[in-house]
This record gives structure tokens, sequence and C-alpha cells, in this order.
């Protein structure tokens, strides 16, 4: 036990091989970033697999205590940049708390549309993936195709494609344009007719099937004790959707669901990120018929600043649960801001979903977790 | 290369032998330069516009450079997207020593010419790659469009194109000079050439005044009027699952010295007034937080089977460090705060380096928290007491401080300019 490399403590086992270990990172077209990941295997066989972080550790959170309390919002494109604009709203949402802000209809109608893109897109580019780690280069080119489009709302509305920086405390940092809602109306047109292509594409796909069916098994409980969230853990039965069950925005108001599946294996994490696209699509258009008229923000506070205290906020980004947690002494700049990634909680889990797969098939578990790292070293 | 390289000392003396070693250096070049094989490396944002741009929308492919290897060693162009770490830096330094030259470097992103938005008050960014590699050219932008990496392609090619085996190519050279003096000098460069502007500028007016056009009208600017937005008030929220006082009633049970975060007392009205939006917060003992959690955890009322986060703060004269649980069947909330006063018997000097505090670890109750403790014991130095694996997480294990104690310094620190 004791002459383990740093990490490991499963008991060694008499077998038919030699354990021997292996190293994956921080470098590796799998890995989507900069994770390492050490392996731990007999044959094929994974014994344990040790995640070793902080390759892309920005020190953020250092850095916020520096910076304005809105300026925190740009670093929050930084963290998990597939999902850029929820983060922007899970941070607002925090500072909203503390200051006391409202939020008006119109304002919104906007932020949900706009992280409902952003969740398709972010769900597109795990669909693109997917299928790209499993070996289909095809794939990766469709899956791109359409996220470009939201990619095109997206700089129409806030002057850029991936780093959005575009919600304010109380609204959003400008108007939507005339042609927003036409434009997102076209688009969603347009992805009903592709999606089930799409879908028919991949998800019957036998090598697809083969793959993921069984693969990488995650339990109620261990999903549970690992503080999983989002589609890692509703895969596995874990019925908790911030959206739903602590709505924020006007979610409270939509007629959504929650897909919830129960094997817990690769495939199911796959498919339901296809059913929570056709969900976010349902929102989407509901909010698309009631979008009001009226201020985009609420009154503009020169100076943002909190009241002594700490601030919290849960929202749903496509991963998971992201929670900004705020400290404040009263000052112009945070005391502490303290982000809880998804992804964090969700790779934490690798090692459970891995022991006793075949070493190809982490390759898919990283695939279906679709961790962004440099949300998870912030 | 080898032999290549004699070719135009063998020809050039030759009459007319310039010519044939001028278009032996036009075919070579021409061949290198489309068709770039580019490294699949990626650490941050920036590497999400590098996969764009050789998706269907960009096709990077019609400039030749499809073929992302996965393999340095089938690479000759090093796209590096994305923010350099300095745990990542030695890791980008084998990669780079690994590429068979001819090969080249593109900078893509401002975190790999200045560190970007990491460049001031960051104790863990490489501020710019020219500090690890060698960089060809560079794309500012913070992500770069996929067609500003277009264009830092076409630049690449531009200079590729001027390579010959009279002056063939050879690896570039890091950054050697201080960055503070290169900025210093650059800022310099840079003060003197907007003072010749502002003097061209100036006379340029002069002489408009003096001389200006028949149909000149003056330009009036517009005022548009500012836009008034409404206050609006919060939404009225009711507390999910149970109320906060038969919380605290529970809990109470389990650890009688409970007091609620910020409040005096915890009084009914307390826990009435208490906002309704953010979670429950209460304070612990050192002794009682452990089976506090424990009995949250595993009692039937309560049910906080989900650890969120494990979150430390440090107030100076002590820590705090925050469990913040969650039950996923009634949906409440609760943070357990331990307030852990720093150990004061450490000298003064040793302080910075040596772990102030400790707590018992969680993770015998959830096993994520393994790797959430892990964190606040290599930002803040806080040892969890029965942690299985107590290590660095996110810094490298000969790291010096914690980072996220509110008096660390570090000689990476770049102070902003006021
Ligand atoms: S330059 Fe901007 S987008 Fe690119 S890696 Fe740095 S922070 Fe991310």
């Amino acid at each position: 036990m004791s002459n383990l490399p740093p990490g490991f403590r499963e008991p060694s086992v008499e077998g038919e091989f030699e354990e021997y270990y292996l190293n994956m990172g921080p470098q590796h077209p799998s890995t989507h970033g900069a994770l390492r990941l050490v392996i731990r295997l007999t044959g094929e066989t994974i014994i344990e697999v040790v995640p070793h972080l902080g390759y892309i550790h920005r020190g953020m959170e250092k850095q916020a205590e520096n910076l304005g309390y809105t300026q925190y919002i740009m670093m929050s494109d930084r963290q998990d940049y597939l999902t850029a604009i929820q983060n922007n709203l899970g941070v607002c949402l925090a500072l909203e708390k503390g200051a006391g802000i409202g939020v008006p209809e119109r304002a919104e109608y906007i932020r949900v549309i706009m992280t409902e893109l952003g969740r398709i897109a972010s769900h597109l580019v795990f669909y693109a993936c997917y299928g790209g780690d499993l070996g289909g280069q095809t794939v990766l080119l469709y899956g791109f195709k359409e996220r470009e489009m939201i990619h095109d709302i997206f700089e129409e509305v806030t002057g850029q494609r991936l780093t959005t920086n575009f919600f304010r405390p109380g609204g959003s940092r400008m108007d939507v344009p005339d042609t927003f809602i036409p434009r997102v109306k076209a688009f969603l047109a347009h992805l009903e007719k592709t999606l089930p292509d799409y879908d028919r594409l991949l998800t019957k796909n036998i090598a697809l099937v083969e793959r993921s069916v069984g693969v990488g098994k995650l339990t109620k409980e261990q999903a549970l004790a690992y503080g999983c969230s989002g589609p890692v853990a509703r895969a596995s039965g874990v019925n908790y959707d911030v959206r739903k069950n602590d709505p924020y925005s006007i979610y409270s108001s939509l007629d959504f669901n929650v897909p919830v599946m129960y094997n817990g294996d690769c495939y199911d994490r796959y498919l339901i990120r296809w059913q929570e696209m056709y969900e976010s699509i349902k929102i989407i258009k509901q909010c698309i018929e009631k979008f009001p008229a009226g201020p985009y923000r609420s009154k503009e506070k020169p100076n943002f600043k909190l009241p002594a205290g700490s601030f919290y906020a849960a929202s749903e980004t496509a991963k998971g649960l992201y929670g900004t947690y705020v400290v404040s002494t009263g000052g112009a700049n945070p005391y502490r801001i303290h982000t809880r990634s998804p992804s964090f909680s969700n790779v934490s889990a690798v090692n459970a979903m891995a022991k006793g797969e075949k070493i190809s098939d982490l390759v898919t578990i990283l695939a279906s977790i679709d961790p962004v790292i440099p949300e998870i070293d912030r | 290369m080898g032999i290549m390289n004699f070719v135009p000392k063998v020809l050039d003396p030759v009459p007319g032998g310039k010519y044939v070693v001028n278009m032996v250096d036009y075919v070579v070049n021409w061949a290198r330069a489309n068709s770039l094989w580019p490294l699949t490396y990626g650490t941050s944002c920036c590497a999400i516009e590098m996969m764009s741009s050789s998706m269907a929308r960009y096709d990077i492919a019609r400039f030749g450079s499809e073929v992302f290897r996965d393999s340095p060693r089938q690479a000759d162009l090093f796209i590096i997207a994305g923010t350099i770490t300095e745990k990542m830096a030695p890791a980008v330094q084998m990669l780079w020593e690994q590429i068979p030259g001819p090969k080249y470097a593109i900078a893509m992103g401002a975190c790999t010419i200045s560190g970007g938005p990491f460049r001031y008050d960051n104790y863990s960014v490489v501020r710019g790659a020219e500090q690890v590699i060698p960089v060809d050219v560079y794309i500012p932008g913070c992500p770069p469009r996929p067609e500003a990496l277009f264009n830092g392609l076409l630049k690449l090619r531009e200079k590729i194109m001027k390579e010959s085996y009279r002056n063939p190519w050879h690896e570039g050279e890091t950054s050697k000079a201080g960055e503070i003096e290169r900025w210093a000098e650059a800022s310099k460069a840079w003060a003197a050439a907007e003072k010749i502007k502002d003097e061209e500028m100036a006379a340029a007016r002069e002489a408009f005044k003096a001389n200006p056009p028949e149909d000149y009208v003056a330009y009036k600017p517009v005022r548009v009027a500012k836009e008034a937005f409404p206050d609006v008030e919060r939404p009225v929220v009711t507390e999910i699952g149970k109320s906060y006082k038969e919380l605290y009633k529970i809990a109470k049970s389990v650890a009688p010295e409970l007091s609620i975060f910020g409040k005096e007392d915890s009084s009914d009205e307390t826990l009435d007034s208490l906002p309704k939006d953010l979670p429950l917060d209460v304070v612990v003992s050192k002794e009682n937080y452990l089976k506090l959690v424990e009995f949250l955890k595993n009692d039937s009322r309560t049910k906080f089977e989900v650890l969120t986060d494990v979150v430390g703060v440090d107030w100076k004269d002590h820590f705090d460090v925050i469990a913040q649980l969650l039950s996923v069947e009634y949906g409440h909330k609760m943070f357990v705060r331990v307030s852990l006063p720093k150990d004061e018997s450490i000298p003064e000097e040793k302080r910075a380096t040596s772990l102030l505090a400790s707590i018992p670890s969680l993770s015998s109750l959830f096993v994520g928290a393994e790797l959430k403790e892990r964190e606040v014991y290599d930002l803040f130095g806080i040892k969890f007491e029965g942690h299985p694996d107590l290590r660095r997480l996110f810094m490298p294990e000969d790291f010096v401080g914690y980072p996220l104690r509110k008096d660390f310094t570090h000689p990476h620190i770049l102070k902003k300019p006021v």
C-alpha cells in the first residue's frame, strides 16, 4: 500500500497480468483541455484513476479580490467558455441578491432565451465531441455547424461569439436588436429540422451503442456522494434541476420537463442531453410567444457595491449546478468570491465510473462527463 | 536538411546557378507553407475558437492546415491556444521540443501575448508564450475570431516564403529580457510614436482651420436622451423544503452551541427575518462539526445528501470553513460554518508557509469531499484531520505559500499600475 504513487489506494490484486501505470495528459486530444489522469492498470483493465488538476489554474478567485464586482462577470466567461452566458447569469444572480436589485420582465425573457440557446450550443459541442472521441469525425463537423448559428445570434446581441460578458445585475448590458426574435425563430425552425437528422445519425449507431451502453456506470448513491449535478447526475436517477427545484428568473412560470434516466451509463448521459436540447427548444418557444416590450434592465447603480454579508446563488448551466458565493465587507471589491463549478464534482467521480472498465472506455467516460477543465481549476 | 544546405554554396558561384537556388527555395517554401500541420493542443477558451476554425463553417482546410496531429512528432505548427500556467509551462516546452524542425509557433490570444486578462495580480499565469517557447506570429484577441487565426496563418506563410537555403530555418529564441524591461521599452517607444502623431495631428488641424474647404459645415453633436430605467422590486420568495426554524431546531438538538452567522441571537423573530433566498448559515464548533453534518445527512427530516462545496474564507484573524449542503429530495440548503482561530504558536517568519488551522475532514461522509477539501488545503493552508490523501490540488507540490490567504505574496505577482 505504502509504495503506491500518490493518490492510489486500492490493494494490489494478484492476477494474470502485471500492474502498470499510464499517464494521460495534460496534453491529450481527448482530455478536453489540460487535464491529467494517472491510470493504474492490469492488462487492459483499469484499477484506479487519479486526476491531477491545476494545469490551467489561473487564480481567478484571488484576482477577483482586486476587481470590482461586475468585473468578475468577465472572469466567469473564461471558466466554462461553452456555457459562458449561463455563468454570467449565475454571477449576476448572486450580485442581485446581495444588492437587492430586481429585474424587469423583458430582461428576464432575454436571459432565459439566451441561456437556453447557450445550453443547446453546449450540448451540441458535447454531441460533436462525443462522436469525435468515439472516432466519428463527421459528427464533429455537424455538431459545430448549428452551434455556429447560435454564435451568430450571440454575436449580434452581445458583440462576442464566445466570451459574451452580457448580463449585468438588474438586466443585461444592452437591449437585444429588433432582429433578435425573428432570428431566433428562424433558427429554431432550422434546428427542429436538423436535430432529428443528427439524432438518427449517431444515436442508434452500432459503434456508439456498443461502446457506451453499460459503460462507466455511476449509481445514484455515488452520484450524490460525489456531489455530481446536471446531466451526469440526472442520468443516474437524481431528479434535481435548479431550474425546477430552486427556480430562478422566470423558470417557475415556464412549462418544461426535467428528463431523468436511471442506468447511469455513458449512453444515458448521452441521451439525456438530447432530451434537454428538445426541452430547451420548448422553453425558448414559450418565451418568444410572450416576449414583452419594456426596459431591458433596472436602474443602474454607479459604483456597484454590496452591503456587508455573504450571498449565494445557484443556477443550472449545461454542466450542472453552478454556484456563486460572494463575501462582501461593504467595499468596492469583493472580499472573496468562490465559484462552485459543476465539472469539478463531475470529474471527481471519474474514478468511480472507470473502475473495472477497459482503458479505451476511459475516453468514452470522459467525453460523457463533458468536462471543461478551466472551470475545474478556475 | 543536411545536403541541401550545400546547394547555395555549390550553385551560387556557377553562372545562372542563383536562379536554380531561387527556384529550389521557392518550391520547398511553397510546399512547406501550404501544408502546415498543427498540433492538437489547447488549454482553454482560445482552443474552442481554434476548433471552430477547423470545422464546417470556417474550414481551415482551405489553408492546408486541416491535419490536426495528436502527436507532436508529426506536427510542424504549434498553435498555442489558451493560457499557459506555470504548472503547464514545462509540458508546453516539452511539446515544442518534440516537434521536429522546421517548426513554427503561433501565439493565439491575449493570454499568450501578455497574460491577457490574467496579467495583473496573478500568481500562476505565465505572461506570454515567448517566455516559454519562441513564437513566430502573435494573434491578438480574447479569443481571436477564426478569421483572425487564418490571418495569422497567412502571415506565417509569408514568413516561410522568405526562407531560403542561404538563410535556412533556425530555432528562434525565447525572450531573455526581463518582462518588465521589455514592457518599459515598448511603452517608451509607444509614447514617442504617440508624441509624433499628436504633433502631426495638431499641425494638420491648424492647417485645416487656416484654410477650410468651402463646403465645410462644423459638426454638431446630437444628444441622445439618457434612457431612464425603473427601480424593480425583487419578487417575494418562499423557503424551499423545510423552513429555517425547523432546520435550525433540528440542528440545534445535536449541537447546542449552534448560532446563526452574523446574528447576535437565534430567536424565532431573527429566524423569520432571515432573507429567504439565501441558505440558512449556521456556525458550529469544531468539535461538533462532523457530528452535525453526519446527523444532517442521515436524518430523514433533513436528508442533506449532497455536499455541493467546501469553501474557505480568510478573515485575517481566523478562517471560516463552510460546508455547503443540499438536499436533493426536499430542495433545502444549509451552510455549516466553522470558525477556526489561527494557530498563534507558530513564529512570525514561518506563518506564511505553515498550516495555521485544522478541522475534521468530511471525506468519511462524502467521497466527493476529498477533492474539495484538498482545494481548501491547497489555497488556504488548513489541515483536514482524517483526510486520506491530503496533497496540493491545483498548485505544484513545491509551491510556497497559500494563495488565497489575505497576506499572501509571491514574487511572480505583478501589481497593476495605477
Ligand atoms: S486570450 Fe482570452 S479567450 Fe484566449 S485563452 Fe486567454 S482568456 Fe481565454
